[in-house]
């Protein structure tokens, strides 16, 4: 009699797990990009009302999965060296991908610090020829004139990733590419490594 | 307008490609040394005093006189630019500023919804199909192109500050200085080499100005994608065809 309703509940319990882990899959695949943009700017928002209490080291704790789980680091870390990248051996492209991800969560724990009153609003959603989306967005700031935010994505298994953010018409990735290689052509890469590793530290202490 | 900028340029003595928006990046670079540092004697204490001794609405006051003069000039290219609406807003926008506002000291017109536009020759003569040019930095002005140096000799011709004589000049280059200093600490906090992210960012707002945010390639990201799957799959020749095609042609709006 025991034996038998322990084993109910071990199907139960299973049975549990595996719709739960069913509908978590659901979620991802449902999720437009539209979805992963906004879900990814509330998140923000919220760090940003708890920004002054939690201080750098808890914004950059909070940050660090709705960063991860929106955006596709791997490939912008990828695409910021360009051409640069096949010249780099398995363990700097590794250590480079790593460094970036850490560079990445803690300018935002550094720029998004404090909340008076900003919010994102919904503008457009297209699709591009390639496959990928562009999400239109823009953060109104109170008296201020609203900041242009527009997200592309690019879909990535089951799910839809930021892979660069154009603020008022300045790419991010383009920004960021000019420097990396010109970095890499110019000084090498253990020069971008210790300017990127001087940068975070310099995030964490401002 | 004297933009110099602080933080530290690099130099580096390597063999490197040429970049091809910026051919003369060597000369640029010590151009924008020297900038660097005649900021950190002159420009940065300077302004540091004048910031001291002038109250904020006082900046804000200078600001907007000088920009209320540049009116005139945005004016005049609208209609170069044949943006005769645009013109028009622009042109309600000075009257009022300039009478309402106290001669211009005082930005009503933002108020009543006439924000301010920025027009000036060198966005005229790109809408003429002028090419950018080269990027050039130029000693106390700062950045510019090659379009930008007639761009701005047409924009300082244009502008009746230029004919108040030197006190007055002066007040404008410091109180520019003076505003800037948000945005040159961002340079300074934001970038891992400040020449090249001032450089990026220069063409990149130049560009997005010109074609009034419409500008394609100000979503080009099409290219960095191209690049990273010819660097996956190494196949040049698929590269070169599809750099050519998919020049990021976005469909129809989802939804407007």
């Amino acid at each position: 009699m025991i034996l038998k309703s322990i084993k109910l509940v071990v199907v139960f319990i299973i049975s549990m797990l595996t719709t739960s882990a069913v509908y978590a899959e659901d979620a991802a695949v449902g999720a437009t990009a539209k979805q992963v943009v906004e879900k990814f700017q509330s998140e923000l928002i919220a760090v940003m009302k708890d920004g002054k209490k939690l201080g750098y080291a808890g914004r950059y704790e909070k940050l660090s999965e709705p960063i991860s789980n929106s955006h596709d680091l791997t490939k912008i870390a990828r695409i910021i060296v360009g051409k640069e990248w096949e010249k780099l051996s398995e363990d700097q492209q590794q250590k480079l991908t790593d460094i970036f991800v850490r560079l990445s969560i803690a300018s935002y724990a550094h720029n998004f610090k404090d909340y008076t009153g900003e919010s994102f609003g919904f503008d457009s959603e297209e699709e591009t020829t390639r496959g990928g989306v562009v999400v239109h967005t823009h953060l109104v700031i109170p008296n201020d004139k609203p900041v242009k935010f527009d997200y592309m994505l690019k879909e990535k298994g089951n799910s839809w990733r930021i892979i660069n953010i154009i603020a008022n018409g300045v790419s991010d990735l383009a920004l960021k590419r000019s420097e990396y290689t010109t970095i890499l052509q110019r000084e090498g890469f253990d020069v971008l490594m210790t300017k990127i590793n001087e940068k975070i530290d310099s995030y964490s202490k401002l | 307008m004297a933009v110099t900028l602080a933080g530290c340029a690099t130099t580096g003595n390597t063999e490197h490609a040429v970049n091809k928006d910026d051919p003369y990046e060597n000369f640029n670079r010590s151009m924008y040394g020297f900038n660097d540092k005649l900021d950190d004697y002159v420009g940065a204490p300077v302004s540091k005093v004048y910031n001291k001794i002038t109250p904020q609405f006082a900046r804000t006051g200078v600001f907007n006189f000088f920009n209320n003069l540049k009116n005139i000039n945005v004016i005049v290219n609208d209609a170069l630019q044949a943006k005769f609406m645009q013109g028009a807003r622009d042109s309600g926008r000075f009257l009022l500023n300039s009478t309402l506002g106290l001669g211009g000291f005082v930005d009503v017109a933002t108020d009543a919804g006439l924000d301010l536009n920025i027009e000036d020759f060198d966005q005229t003569l790109a809408v003429w199909g002028v090419p950018t040019g080269s990027y050039l930095v130029l000693p106390i002005i700062g950045p510019s192109t090659m379009r930008g140096i007639p761009g701005s000799a047409f924009d300082v011709a244009a502008n009746p500050s230029s004919y108040l004589g030197m006190p007055i000049q002066l007040i404008s280059l410091l109180n520019t200085r003076a505003t800037a200093e948000g945005a040159l600490k961002f340079i300074d906090e934001a970038s891992l080499d400040p020449y090249v992210f001032t450089r990026e960012s220069f063409l990149q707002w130049r560009k997005n100005l010109a074609t009034d945010g419409k500008s394609e390639a100000s979503m080009d990201f099409g290219d960095d994608l191209d690049e990273l799957n010819s660097a996956t799959k190494s196949q040049p020749a698929l590269q070169k065809d599809s750099k050519a095609k998919h020049k990021l042609e976005l469909s129809a709006p989802l939804q407007k």
